[in-house]
């Protein structure tokens, strides 16, 4: 058992530190996220370890809630990512560092993603298919104009 | 006079003056403007009326035993001011005969140059503030006359100086005022501190500060004098000390001289009549202390004839009128120190000095104030000119101020029966009675009685010189007076008429009658002890004195024109000397204002370079760590991530090394 639980929690180091290192070496949005997810299931599986050794069911209730978080988070990742790329035509980290300090000297290490200029005309959003029967508006003469 | 009238009378003495001016310093500007002087000279006259009836009425009804306990003085209801621990400062207000007499002399000739200063002052934009000042003034003197006590003295005794200060600056855009405001205040803070320091003592000391705790306990004043032999001397030269200062006496007699940059109404009121004689009035109320200090008497004699002396000596080559004027008040003021120092020779004395040098306050005020009042009518229809070379002749010209002029110069030349020359006499007179030979100090009262004749005959001639370069010789005029210099108005020669009066009459009235005599023994500490008939002897040689004096000066500027410029030649050095002061000004120069300054200099720079360094270092301190932390913050979400992790590597590193025990 010992042995066993050893292997799982080498298996989860292996899993957060590769998201870590993926996390910070990455700058593609989406692959910085698939990284974190990646951290929090190398947690999960220690759960689950510990979880088998203990012999009750705490630990993989946590997984599951993991998971659970994880699945929402993704969705609100992704869907910020689209409207990132929209903004910004690009995935890049570097596109958003509006939050760090003005006039700090530029970092000639990383060379600059070309930024497409910000969208002047509202963006066209996804039409729903209609479903069902459209409802009646009902109809009133206008009014005269004085 | 019932006793809610003498409260009354009392208390209106300062209020009156205090409402003017705060009514004058508020409405002044936007509503009184060229109105101003009316509240001053009401409120004034107000506390003259209030002081009248104090001299005549109620200090002589009141009370005198100090054997039974009575303070010999009109004393009002007594407000507590301050109250630390021991020390417990009540204001109350306190007059007795001394205080009287000094307050009608205060408010009548601050009335009469109020007056005055409403014909000088006009049209000037500053009028307002003028009168706001004179009333301010005028509620400090009386103050300062009616305080009970040595702390409430100082305080009035500042306030006074504080309104010295803003009269000579009064015409502050005027570089040189505003310097000899200036040197005034500085000069006069030094005798300050001395004053303070001997209040202190004297709390140390007697553990009260009021004169009554101070003065009229006998018994406690000889234990003093037998246990801390010394002590009461201190006191004594710490106070004499800030009489020095405000009286303008060697060696801090260089501020009054400049003093002069003021307008004339009030160098004849301020320095000439009330405020400088303040010292002469502190260390005359002092005398209960003074006797047992006689070494302390011989320095304030000493000091005050050789201030006569030096002044007498400085004014004799003065070119400047009012600057005649101004050496002659130290001089004159040297001569009341004198006579209130004559007090150390014997307990017989005492009552006959402290009455002399009182005396010539009291009839010193007068003339002076009528002489610098007389000069300023001279400044005023000479296009503001005082320099006595530029004019002369004026006798035609001006033949009022001419007489009020020479009324009051023969009056402080001591022309016989003049008030001067009663006062005069006076000194002389108790100087004579400290020089017995038989006496301890004989000799040394021998040598001041000589520097005091010799001072006399001085003052009648510097003040006829003065005289006559104004009003006699050939007419001419500066061009600064245009083609037709006129006569004062009516305001202003109408004050000057009164004040001729007084400087005519009034010693006669009151000196040699014993009328002032009497009336001033009821003060405390002084005994009214046995008659002075008229001193002969003095009278004759002050008579001496003043006709050889305007003999010397009519021969000198009259007679033979050019007897002044060869006697300057033939005594060019003694000449010179006098010329410029005995050097006085360039010797504080040189070793104090200089070294002062270079003192400064290098407090300036240690301010600006070391301790401004220092607070801006403070200052810069976070900026450049702020700096350095800066570029971490750079907005790249992988770098914010790396340190967390570096963070949390380095907690779990901790956490692990205390788990895994020491």
């Amino acid at each position: 058992m010992i042995a066993e639980l050893h292997n799982y929690l080498v298996v989860g180091a292996a899993l957060f530190v590769l998201g870590a290192i993926g996390f910070l070496t990455r700058r593609n949005l989406i692959v910085m996220a698939l990284s974190a997810e990646l951290m929090l299931h190398g947690v999960s599986l220690n759960l689950v370890a510990f979880s088998q050794l203990h012999g009750n069911n705490e630990g993989q209730a946590f997984a599951i809630f993991i998971i659970t978080v994880a699945a929402c988070e993704a969705g609100i990742a992704l869907a910020l990512f689209v409207a990132l790329y929209r903004r910004r035509g690009t995935l890049d980290a570097i596109a958003w560092r509006e939050l760090g300090e003005e006039g700090l000297p530029p970092d000639t290490s990383l060379e600059e993603p070309s930024i497409a200029p910000l969208a002047t005309t509202p963006l066209e959003f996804p039409h729903l298919t209609p479903a069902g029967r459209v409802p009646e508006v009902p109809k009133r003469r206008a009014p005269d104009r004085v | 006079m019932s006793e809610s009238a003498r409260q009354i009378a009392l208390w209106l003495i300062p209020a009156a003056p205090l409402a003017a001016s705060v009514l004058i310093a508020l409405t002044g500007v936007r509503w009184l403007r060229q109105r101003s002087h009316w509240p001053c000279i009401l409120a004034v006259a107000v506390s003259l009326a209030a002081s009248l009836a104090v001299l005549f009425v109620a200090v002589p009804m009141t009370p005198y035993d100090l054997d039974q306990g009575y303070d010999p003085a009109v004393v009002s209801a007594q407000y507590e001011w301050i109250r630390i621990g021991d020390l417990n400062v009540s204001i109350r207000l306190t007059a007795d005969a001394m205080g009287a007499v000094m307050l009608s002399m205060v408010t009548l000739v601050s009335l009469l140059v109020a007056i005055y200063s409403a014909g000088y002052m006009r049209g000037d934009p500053g009028y307002p503030r003028f009168f706001a000042e004179v009333s301010l003034f005028v509620f400090a003197m009386c103050m300062l006359v009616l305080a009970s006590n040595f702390l409430v003295l100082f305080v009035f005794w500042e306030g006074v100086g504080l309104c010295s200060y803003l009269l000579i600056g009064f015409w502050f855009q005027r570089p040189s005022a505003a310097a000899a405001a200036r040197k005034a205040f500085l000069v006069n803070r030094i005798g300050d501190f001395g004053f303070l320091l001997g209040v202190f003592l004297i709390w140390v000391t007697f553990g009260t500060l009021n004169y009554q705790g101070v003065f009229d306990n006998q018994n406690f004043l000889q234990l003093v004098a037998r246990e801390h032999p010394g002590r009461l001397e201190l006191i004594c030269l710490l106070l004499f000390l800030g009489a020095v200062g405000k009286s303008a006496q060697f060696p801090l007699h260089v501020w009054l001289p400049d003093a002069m940059e003021g307008p004339s109404p009030v160098s004849a009121l301020i320095h000439a009549a009330t405020m400088v004689t303040a010292g002469v009035y502190m260390v005359a109320r002092c005398t209960p202390l003074f006797v047992y200090a006689p070494s302390a008497q011989l320095v304030v004699a000493g000091i005050g004839a050789f201030t006569a002396l030096m002044a007498a000596l400085i004014a004799l080559t003065q070119n400047d009128l009012k600057r005649v004027l101004a050496y002659s008040t130290i001089s004159q003021l040297g001569y009341m120190f004198l006579a209130l120092g004559c007090a150390a020779a014997n307990s017989h004395v005492v009552t006959l000095a402290v009455t002399a040098a009182m005396f010539h306050l009291f009839t010193h005020a007068f003339f002076k104030a009528l002489l610098f009042l007389s000069a300023g009518s001279v400044m005023h229809s000479m296009g503001d000119v005082i320099d006595m070379r530029r004019f002369g002749g004026l006798r035609r010209v001006l033949p009022l101020t001419h007489l009020t002029f020479l009324c009051g110069a023969a009056a402080l030349a001591g022309v016989p029966l003049l008030s001067g020359f009663w006062s005069k006499d006076e000194i002389l007179a108790a100087v004579a009675a400290a020089s017995h030979a038989g006496d301890p100090y004989g000799n040394y009262f021998l040598v001041l009685q000589i520097m005091a004749v010799a001072t006399a005959l001085l003052t009648a001639f510097y003040t006829f010189r003065a005289y006559f370069l104004t009003f006699w010789g050939v007419e001419r005029f500066p061009e600064e007076a245009g083609h037709h210099p006129h006569e004062s108005p009516l305001v202003m020669s109408v004050p000057l008429l009164v004040l001729a009066v007084f400087a005519v009459g009034i010693g006669a009235i009151v000196g040699p009658t014993g009328l002032f005599g009497h009336y001033l023994a009821e003060t405390r500490g002084l005994t009214s002890g046995e008659e002075h008939g008229l001193a002969w002897g003095p009278m004759l040689l002050g008579t001496a004195a003043a006709v050889l004096g305007i003999a010397g000066a009519w021969l000198a500027y009259v007679g033979s024109p050019g007897l002044p410029r060869r006697a300057a030649s033939v005594w060019r050095t003694a000449y010179e000397w006098s010329l410029n002061k005995f050097y006085w000004d360039e010797i504080y120069q040189a070793f104090v204002v200089r070294p002062g300054e270079l003192l400064a200099e290098v407090c300036r720079l240690l301010d600006q370079y070391v301790v401004d360094g220092l607070v801006d270092g403070m200052g810069r301190l976070p900026v450049m760590v702020g700096r350095l932390l800066r570029s971490t913050q750079n907005g790249l979400v992988q770098s914010y991530a790396l340190m967390m992790v570096l963070g949390l590597a380095a907690l779990l590193l901790a956490v692990l090394k205390a788990w895994a025990g020491p």
